[in-house]
């Protein structure tokens, strides 16, 4: 019952991250056909700190981690259980996947948190 | 735990060993394939991200070096890899949902398979892929 429960999951985040990552694309790096603006311009430091500053973006960028991280990481978890490997390896990857994400997740959260409350004066 | 299916016996070489190959399995192959380097992309992609908190200068290096034409194809492909996955993924997420296989029926000789009620379905879908990808590409190298 638990691991149909992390398939349905796998599964129900996909609306999510096809929403948001299409957001994603379409303002950095499709700037120029949705926002009028240059792909260059999309990425300057000054305009990327402008968007991360919005709370929207903050919702959405930890949105997308999270679901990302957990489709991508539980398909990859899936095709290495596939592997013939032994019961005890087979448990590591389930911890090693569990660490690892929640590691990454936790840089892209510092990484989106400092650039919400970065200060140009500080 | 025993692994002692024939399936998993096979292992990696399951993956493209499959008697006789179909379209889907091939689609099956490029879905794990994409989906392992769109995840690797990913945690880069994330760490790659936080270069921003060594200030302006290192971020603008960054993005001189990610407008570089190697770059600009490595990025193209991360798009089509991306376009590919999802657009299988959503025919995956129909047909597992039993849409586009017609309706139920008795197991009589000789059996008709579910793949070929969907195969239009298929084709549709990596045609819709391969506009997006085309669409993708123009912008990208012709903005």
């Amino acid at each position: 019952m638990r691991e149909t429960r992390f398939w349905s999951l796998h599964i129900l985040v996909v609306p999510l991250i096809l929403i948001l990552l299409g957001a994603h694309f379409a303002i950095m790096h499709y700037a120029p056909i949705f926002y009028a603006m240059s792909v260059e311009k999309a990425r300057e430091f000054a305009t990327m700190i402008e968007r991360g500053k919005s709370v929207g973006q903050f919702v959405i960028y930890i949105l997308l981690l999270a679901a990302g991280l957990y489709h991508g990481l539980y398909g990859t978890r899936g095709i290495l259980r596939e592997l013939p490997l032994p019961a005890t390896l087979a448990k590591w990857v389930d911890v090693g996947m569990v660490i690892f994400g929640v590691t990454i997740f936790a840089l892209g959260v510092y990484v989106t948190w400092w650039t919400f409350s970065f200060d140009w004066g500080g | 735990m025993k692994n002692n299916q024939p399936a998993r016996r096979l292992g990696l070489r399951g993956w493209v060993y499959a008697g006789k190959y179909s379209f889907e399995r091939y689609l099956y192959l490029g879905h794990r394939l994409s989906g392992l380097g769109l995840v690797a992309y990913m945690v880069l992609h994330i760490v790659e991200t936080a270069n921003r908190m060594r200030g302006e200068q290192a971020w603008a290096e960054l993005m001189a070096l990610f407008a570089s034409p190697p770059f600009k194809v490595i990025e193209y492909l991360l798009f089509a890899l991306a376009v590919f996955h999802a657009m299988n993924g959503i025919r995956l997420f129909l047909v597992e949902l039993a849409f586009f296989s017609g309706k139920p029926q008795e197991p009589v000789y000789p059996y008709k398979s579910s793949v070929l009620k969907h195969r239009p379905l298929t084709y549709v879908v990596m045609i819709l892929a391969g506009l997006l990808m085309a669409l993708g590409g123009s912008s990208l190298f012709f903005p």
